[in-house]
């Protein structure tokens, strides 16, 4: 992707840079496009808010996955159950 | 009966997530979840035909789930005396008699806190049920595992654009979603 190196940048590429900051991805310059978006930007901004409180409630859920081995299991288990 | 009917070799795609997070809430011990689920797993093909469609699939496992849950529960308790309280008063003179004086805090959540937060994850499993299999398992192992881009991006085989294009997807999507039936 080649990017302009320019401070005012049109909104899908702050949500991308929203996004990656949620990952903790975005680089200094990619967080001062997007402050400087959001200021100019209602909606981005409401999007960012959003964003981050998504962030923070999978955060606070604590969710665990079950590894590829667990599921694999399973899924043996059932295949040899139905074959029966 | 043809416009419910169940594709077992789904469910663990499907549901395994959600089971697990119940099931390890409520048992504390990732073995003893595992193979709650794989009892719950074996008795939903069992019980198949008795499915009605009433429920959905996944509720119809819960309930599955919940008696095998409560099931255990009766296995520990029956070992006789575990199930007892063993209620040692201070010794003498300490401040505070009661066992509920002496327990540390758990950290700093509450009962309540604890349980928000269960309900939560379920929701926010149950939201993730709106994204295709291909957005959820890449959300998945970026938000909840923590992988990084690159390692996704090897896995399926796609570029970081791809990958940032596929995250926002499902993270719009997951915001609507929770903003419907959390807030």
């Amino acid at each position: 992707m080649s990017k302009k190196k320019s401070l005012f940048v049109d909104c899908s590429e702050a949500a991308n840079c929203c996004d990656k900051a949620q990952y903790k991805e975005a680089s200094f310059f990619e967080k001062l496009k997007i402050r400087l978006h959001f200021a100019l930007c209602g909606p981005c901004k409401k999007y960012s808010t959003k964003n981050t409180k998504l962030t923070n409630l999978i955060e606070k859920s604590d969710i665990k996955t079950c590894t590829e081995a667990e599921k694999k299991q399973w899924k043996e288990k059932i295949e040899k159950e139905i074959s029966n | 009966m043809s416009v419910n009917k169940i594709d077992a070799t789904k469910w663990v795609d499907k549901y395994s997530d959600y089971l697990f997070n119940y099931t390890i809430v409520r048992v504390n011990d990732r073995e003893v979840a595992n193979d709650l689920i794989s009892e719950t797993f074996l008795a939903g093909l069992k019980s198949m035909k008795n499915f009605k469609g009433e429920a959905t699939e996944r509720t119809w496992l819960i309930s599955i789930l919940k008696r095998k849950i409560i099931d255990h529960y009766r296995k520990i308790n029956s070992k006789k005396g575990k199930a007892e309280v063993k209620i040692n008063y201070s010794e003498e003179g300490n401040e505070g008699d009661w066992l509920e004086e002496q327990a540390p805090d758990r950290f700093d959540k509450t009962a309540e806190d604890l349980m928000e937060n269960e309900e939560l994850g379920l929701a926010i499993l149950d939201c993730m049920e709106n994204l295709t299999e291909k957005q959820a398992k890449i959300f998945k192992m970026k938000t909840i595992d923590g992988f990084d881009t690159e390692t996704i991006c090897n896995e399926f085989n796609i570029t970081p654009s791809n990958l940032w294009v596929i995250i926002h997807r499902a993270r719009v999507t997951l915001a609507e979603c929770l903003e419907k039936n959390w807030f």
